[in-house]
């Protein structure tokens, strides 16, 4: 797995935001005028210890070289005895965690909720404005929007600095009112929102998300998602719960939600509660792809596009299997024993690192 | 709750058609359009009519949006003009027996582009805004004067990001350097195949030398660019349709999988004395049987043959944005994404406006390359070139995935103003959607496999089409 965190060793105690430069990097921000208070260059090089300094303290980080971090944004934590790195240059999967809080307390949360809020958001600010150019940043949580008042106006700020960026915003939409119209028309061009709908029947999606009234309440807000003319990608974990229901949410996708850019029909990730839900919740689509084929063409049919998201190819039949990029990031995925020598393998996106290959797809060869 | 208008169409055995404005449909009953009429709709109607997008609590609630946004996808006219159909001569090497009108002899003068009319022409193509541009060059025989085609493509391959050249052609006499034209990748051949070689010689080549030319030519560019470069039309006498199996057996053969059956349309004095509606009946009847045949052997053979307009209307009850037909289109605005310069310069919207406009019938023109595009007059036809508000069409289920064809009306009746059930655009078209909602609401295997493959579907999905008890 690719580290997210570092042992570090800061001057100061408290946290601070430090863009890693080596050389090169260095001597161009120099060249092109473009360094920031928050620019740190390589100084000392022991083995695995690297020291940055910058105008703001020095870091030393460990276990790791300077190519492998050249450009990354990190943030020294509380304490200084660790590296967060917010940034990762040559990644395209960045993600700003805004907090672990939230109002749903969905049956196979990835990362279920703590009550706990530490606000990092003008560190994730900092950060964002010293990405690479191009980047898309992933807004996750818990529900980035239950911090709306303060992330919302960071991001116009973020996204005014920086026309070349973009931010790709996990939410569960509970907390959008008429009020927000604005800044939504004013993102929509550069702002993808990642919505879950996981039934077209208030039971059942309220049941899944553990709390009623939150179809109601996607009902209302969805509207004004559409009146903004926002970029939205629909997202549909598929379970045991809904599978069954897949061809009547695909319906009333097309019907209702012609105007999303996009459909994401998604497979479970085995960690938080969806590890501990597991067995009662994964389904196969392996053996038994029909309810997604039938979604899926019923999409296509109404010229709504659909795709898969976190299915390894080889358990796609084929006639979809372009319909499934690889979409799980880098740092959480991996291959399997199977997967050495598969034709595909470049473009599968594998499986997360915590896949329990004793109870999970039956159908695995490779391509 | 509030119900968007639903219209209706007797389907036979006590069912019907119901449709909306926005292209939403479904199959009901007499009895439940005898609630819907008297205001008495059961809890059932109202929720199957909510799932189907056919209601709405209150403006700008989910389903008004989704529906508003139904509507308008379907409505969005394409804006830019990236399509340009050129003429360079109209000069041509056969006498086709239905082509009087819009071809001149091949040692004829005066047909062909001079050398300020090319250069108005790319001056034109150079000024439009499109990113990519696709030209067609139509005839006569535009083979005739490759130079002019070399040209044009020359010009628009570095002018644009992307370009592609289709040149429709009757192959009958192709020298070696247009066989070097025709290799390159991006450009494409479109041909006549009238059916079998008996009907191709009678309607087009004449002697069977010509005719062996012709098909030499065919099967020399399918070998050699593949089929995917290539498509041949056929042209259907149906006073005389050549049998349904040898035309597709000429197709077959050939791995052509995409047949585009178009009557004859006569013109100019080969019209006069000819009710213009003949065989329209016959034509539609044996349409239909050509597409029954077809699902037929498609799931025989398991391989998938298609009637292009056909799959073009079912493509069209399904979805928005299955505008690349011409003629089936609404609103269908002239000269806004694609346009007809003749061998003398002069604009025409379509192609068969500059037919109507040559036999003296009407002056359908839109300007001249030299002065660009006539504005009022694109705007003045423009004014009936949507279905929506046609005092016929505004009855008929049919209408969100119909078009307007007001040159075809003028071509036939002179007027554009006809009742539309008395048009052979709305005879055929009414025709040509019954047998789509025939199908669709059919539930054997044979027509799901060819009706999925049509519209670009893996496999027929359930609940695709909406029925109500
Ligand atoms: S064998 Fe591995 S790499 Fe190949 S398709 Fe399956 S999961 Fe992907
Ligand atoms: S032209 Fe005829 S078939 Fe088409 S919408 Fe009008 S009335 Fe209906």
């Amino acid at each position: 797995m690719i580290p997210l965190r570092f042992a570090a060793r800061s001057s100061q105690p408290e946290p601070f935001v430090m863009r890693l430069n080596a050389e090169v990097r260095a001597y161009e921000l120099d060249r092109t005028g473009l360094r920031t208070e928050f620019d740190g260059d390589l100084v000392e090089v022991a083995g695995q210890r690297l020291t940055y300094a910058s105008p703001r303290g020095t870091l030393v980080i460990e276990g790791t070289t300077a190519e492998e971090v050249d450009g990354d944004v990190v943030l020294a934590l509380p304490g200084g005895r660790a590296a967060q790195r917010l940034i990762r240059a040559t990644s395209p999967h960045n993600t700003f965690l805004i907090t672990e809080r939230c109002d749903q307390l969905c049956l196979m949360c990835s990362q279920p909720p703590k009550h706990h809020h530490a606000d990092l958001l003008p560190f994730f600010e900092a950060a964002a404005l010293l990405a690479p150019a191009g980047m898309t940043i992933g807004i996750s949580g818990g529900e980035p929007l239950l911090y709306k008042a303060a992330l919302l106006p960071m991001m116009q700020r973020v996204l005014t600095h920086r026309p070349d960026l973009g931010f790709h915003v996990l939410s569960n939409a509970q907390h959008i009112d008429e009020d927000d119209l604005d800044p939504l028309v004013g993102m929509r061009d550069r702002v993808l929102w990642g919505i879950p709908l996981y039934a077209a029947d208030a039971a059942t999606h309220d049941r899944i998300v553990g709390k009623s009234g939150a179809f109601l309440q996607l009902m209302e807000t969805l509207p004004i998602f559409a009146r903004a003319g926002a970029s939205i990608e629909l997202r549909t974990v598929i379970m045991r719960e809904n599978a069954a229901l897949l061809a009547r949410l695909a319906s009333f996708v097309i019907m209702h939600l012609p105007f999303i850019n996009r459909w994401a029909l998604m497979q479970l990730e085995s960690i938080g509660f969806g590890r501990q839900n597991w067995d009662r919740l994964f389904f196969d689509h392996s053996t038994e792809f029909t309810p997604i084929a039938d979604a899926l063409n019923i999409a296509k049919a109404r010229n709504v596009e659909a795709v898969l998201f976190n299915f390894p190819r080889c358990t796609v039949p084929q006639p979809y299997r372009d319909r499934a990029p690889s979409t799980i990031s880098d740092w959480k995925r991996r291959y399997l024993g199977e997967c050495s020598g598969c034709q595909e393998r470049d473009i599968c996106g594998g499986f997360f690192e915590w896949y329990p290959e004793d109870r999970g797809f039956q159908r695995l060869a490779r391509i | 709750m509030n119900i968007w208008p639903l219209r209706f169409r007797d389907l036979g055995r006590g069912s019907l058609l119901f449709a909306d404005d926005a292209g939403g449909f479904f199959k009901g009953t007499e009895d439940f359009l005898d609630r819907y009429a008297l205001n008495a709709l059961t809890d059932e109607d109202q929720a199957f009519l909510h799932e189907g997008g056919h209601t709405f609590q209150r403006e700008l609630d989910l389903s008004y949006l989704g529906f508003a946004y139904r509507w308008c996808a379907r409505q969005a006219p394409r804006r830019q003009l990236g399509y340009v159909i050129l003429v360079p001569t109209l000069r041509c090497n056969l006498t086709c027996s239905y082509c009087q009108v819009s071809r001149a002899p091949e040692g004829a003068r005066g047909f062909d582009w001079t050398e300020d009319t090319l250069d108005a022409v790319l001056a034109f193509i150079g000024g439009l805004a499109a990113p990519e541009i696709k030209i067609e060059f139509q005839g006569g025989e535009p083979l005739l004067r490759l130079d002019l085609l070399e040209r044009v493509r020359d010009f628009c391959r570095q002018r644009f990001g992307k370009a592609e050249f289709v040149v429709c052609t009757n192959l009958q006499a192709v020298s070696a350097e247009a066989w070097d034209y025709l290799a390159a990748p991006d450009t494409f051949i479109s041909t006549s195949l009238d059916g079998d070689a008996v009907t191709h010689q009678r309607q087009r080549t004449r002697s069977t030398e010509l005719t062996n030319a012709f098909f030499g030519n065919l099967d020399r560019a399918i070998e050699q660019f593949g089929s995917s470069k290539v498509s041949a039309l056929p042209t259907i006498d149906i006073e005389r349709p050549p049998a349904v199996d040898e035309i597709i057996s000429s197709f077959v053969d050939r791995g052509l999988r995409s047949i585009y059956l178009r009557p004859i349309n006569h013109q100019g004095f080969a019209r006069r004395g000819r009710d213009p509606d003949v065989g329209l009946d016959r034509w539609n009847a044996w349409h239909a049987a050509f597409i029954e045949h077809l699902i037929e052997r498609n799931f025989r053979t398991g391989t998938i043959l298609e009637e292009y307009y056909f799959s073009q209307c079912l493509k069209r009850v399904l979805r928005a944005g299955a505008d690349e037909h011409v003629d089936l289109r609404n609103p269908n605005f002239f000269a806004s994404d694609y346009l007809v310069i003749d061998h003398d310069g002069v604009l025409y919207p379509t192609d068969e406006a500059r037919m109507q406009s040559r036999i003296g019938r009407i002056d359908l023109s839109v300007g001249h390359v030299h002065h660009g595009i006539d504005t009022e007059k694109v705007a003045t036809l423009n004014a009936a070139s949507c279905n929506n508000f046609d005092p016929d069409c505004i009855h008929c289920p049919y209408q969100p995935f119909c078009g307007s064809d007001l040159v075809d009306d003028i071509s036939r009746y002179g007027r554009i103003d006809l009742p539309k059930q008395a048009t052979w655009f709305c005879r055929r078209h009414t025709s040509l959607f019954d047998k789509v909602f025939e199908l669709l609401y059919r539930r054997d295997e044979a027509t799901r496999f060819s009706l999925s493959r049509w519209a670009d579907l893996e496999s027929w999905p359930e609940h695709l089409v909406r029925e109500h008890q």
